[in-house]
């Protein structure tokens, strides 16, 4: 059953021509993340190295690609979680960096602290050593042309935010059986300058727990928060439900009490895991016993046999 | 039913000459926060009322009378949770503000948003009218010369000083008549913290957390610890799975003892009038507002009460 990794590449509604991309970017990094895990290393790095390479991909919202605040510019939040110590290191709205994620496991590394925001986020990563990305390098020109789209007077907010809610996250389970989980994104669209979701937040956007497993969430933030979603997933999973019935559980909460709508990749430490959304569509990929699973619409479930490359 | 309100100024190990004035700013909270509720106000109002009492009073780590960082800013945490409906608001990382909890409860109440931060909370505070005030207001003589004076230990030294002492952040819980709950929690974090360091007040179901279906908490103690147990919505679960608040705060705090090396404290109270206030600190300064009488302690098992009207 050992190694596994999950990852998702955002839950909401995906426009037709850029599924493709989508299902794509999950698959090609959960692969990368598998022959991590193949090759001894860590879950914790496997989820970091599924997340950057997410980050790097322009097809979603995290790193490169994230979506732009009202004011047009770009703000960040990541979280990594280590379920054996409960580590876990954040940062929230950082600008200027690449790979958010990476700055969050060093938060998690070389500080006594869990998270750091905004301007001292900036400083830490210049004292680290992190190179000063220029915003115009995180920028997509289909982020700009949706903002801009999105500043009209007659613009539809909500339908802009199902359009792309494209948060990234991934789960693993190593094989020594520890957990860890990442999530990373750009945000909201349009969102106010300084505003904060669930991602970084722990128990919201992510958890992680030796106990009992690993959570990465994505959908309507704000909704998430609420519910502490990630938290509630293991709630039930400490309560023995399985990766699975506790996700369709925790999402079932969330949209009958306070009508949010999002999605999910959970892993237990045996290797149990489980992609599920309650949205549209949510682009995943998992991979486990050389076997790649992959989906976007609900119920779609492809497998492929993982070549393996190591001999 | 009656309405309930718990007040706490933070779970640490309190020196002596401190001890009075925690206790009497914990009293002077929690008569304050039962007064709203009293005069019909719910129990949002009256959290928040608790919280700005106690971000008010110098006394405490939060508002006027918060740590410095390590460049000697002033940077504040705060949260309040609507039990009723989930709805939250947050602030992280906030300068110039003298009341936190009233900027988190805007953000709540005049934003899709939960959490603001940084210079971002800050322009929304302007933009709705909110006073900004000096740093210099928030300044306690007493802050400024333990920040001098801790500056010059070593890193690794502060670590230890920062685990053993400057954790008072403030909170309320309260149920209201109608029975609804609602938390709050405010801080001005860990002395010599980084800059743009966030610890758990404002992180919901770390710092704090409400929900009617099980109650109301809010937390204080060592903020890393508290995120990596998310000691809120911990206790609660316990509540859910049909402990009382008492027994539900005890094991949540040996847990995150135990699990993480953590020490803390915690006020909970249920949607049927139950309370609690625990710690595993040596000391925490609470208080609560129950029947027309006023519970309050800051040592280990110490219960004293006294008429509410006084």
């Amino acid at each position: 059953m050992l190694p596994v990794v999950v990852v998702h590449g955002g839950a909401g509604h995906i426009p037709k021509e850029r599924s493709d991309l989508s299902t794509s970017g999950v698959c090609s990094a959960v692969r990368s993340a598998y022959a991590l895990l193949q090759g001894g290393g860590s879950s914790l790095d496997a989820v970091v190295e599924a997340v950057l390479l997410l980050e790097n991909n322009p097809s979603f919202n995290a790193g490169c690609g994230s979506v732009l605040n009202m004011k047009g510019e770009v703000e960040m939040d990541a979280l990594v979680m280590d379920g054996k110590t409960l580590s876990s290191g954040a940062v929230s709205a950082v600008r200027n960096v690449a790979n958010p994620i990476q700055l969050a496991r060093l938060v998690m590394d070389k500080t006594s602290h869990a998270c750091l925001t905004a301007e001292g986020a900036s400083q830490f990563a210049r004292s680290m050593g992190v190179p000063e990305v220029p915003q115009e390098s995180l920028i997509t020109e289909y982020s700009r042309m949706r903002w801009k789209k999105n500043l009209a007077p007659d613009a539809n907010p909500v339908e802009c935010q199902m359009g792309k809610m494209g948060t990234v996250g991934a789960v693993a389970v190593d094989t020594d059986g520890n957990v860890a989980c990442a999530t990373s994104t750009g945000g909201m669209l349009n969102k106010m300058e300084g505003r904060v979701g669930d991602t970084p937040c722990i128990g919201s956007g992510g958890y992680a727990d030796n106990m009992s497993g690993a959570v990465s969430t994505t959908g309507h933030g704000e909704a998430i928060m609420k519910v502490t979603l990630a938290r509630h997933i293991l709630f039930h999973m400490e309560q023995g439900q399985s990766a699975e019935a506790a996700s369709d559980l925790g999402l079932a909460h969330m949209k009958s009490r306070v009508g949010g709508l999002g999605g999910v990749v959970t892993v237990d430490p045996q290797g149990n895991w489980a992609a599920r959304f309650s949205s549209c569509q949510m682009a995943w990929a998992a991979a486990q016993k050389d076997t790649l699973h992959y989906g976007l619409y609900t119920g779609e479930h492809f497998t492929q046999i993982i070549e393996d490359h190591r001999a | 039913m009656s309405a309930v309100l718990v007040v706490h100024g933070g779970a640490w190990a309190i020196p002596d000459e401190m001890g009075p004035a925690s206790v009497d700013g914990v009293k002077a909270a929690a008569r304050h926060g039962a007064s709203v509720l009293k005069s019909g106000g719910s129990a949002l109002d009256a959290v928040e009322a608790a919280v700005r009492s106690l971000e008010d009073n110098p006394i405490f780590n939060a508002g006027h009378g918060a740590t410095l960082n390590v460049d000697g800013e002033v940077e504040l945490d705060a949260i309040i949770v609507d039990g009723r409906t989930l709805a939250s608001g947050a602030v992280s990382c906030v300068t110039n503000i003298a009341n936190p909890v009233s900027l988190a409860r805007a953000v709540m109440e005049k934003t899709s948003h939960i959490m603001l931060t940084g210079k971002g909370a800050n322009q929304f505070a302007e933009s709705i009218g909110i006073n900004t005030v000096p740093t210099d207001k928030l300044v306690t003589e007493y802050e400024k010369k333990e920040w001098e004076k801790h500056k010059k230990y070593i890193a690794g030294v502060m670590q230890e000083f920062n685990t053993k002492w400057a954790h008072d952040t403030v909170g309320a819980v309260a149920v209201d008549c109608a029975g609804n709950v609602a938390c709050a929690t405010s801080t001005g974090g860990i002395r010599n913290k980084m800059v743009g360091r966030v610890g758990d007040s404002p992180v919901i179901g770390c710092g704090g957390y409400a929900d009617n279906s099980s109650g109301a908490v809010s937390c204080t103690g060592h903020g890393e610890s508290i995120l990596k147990v998310t000691l809120a919505r911990l206790v609660l679960s316990h509540v859910e799975q049909g402990k009382s608040v008492a027994d539900a705060s005890q094991l949540s705090l040996q847990y995150m003892s135990d699990r993480v090396q953590g020490a803390g404290g915690t006020i909970v109270v249920a949607p049927s009038g139950q309370w609690a206030a625990t710690f595993t600190t040596e000391r925490m300064a609470w208080a609560a507002a129950v029947d027309g009488e006023l519970w309050f302690g800051i040592n280990p098992e110490e219960r004293l009460k006294e008429k509410l009207s006084q």
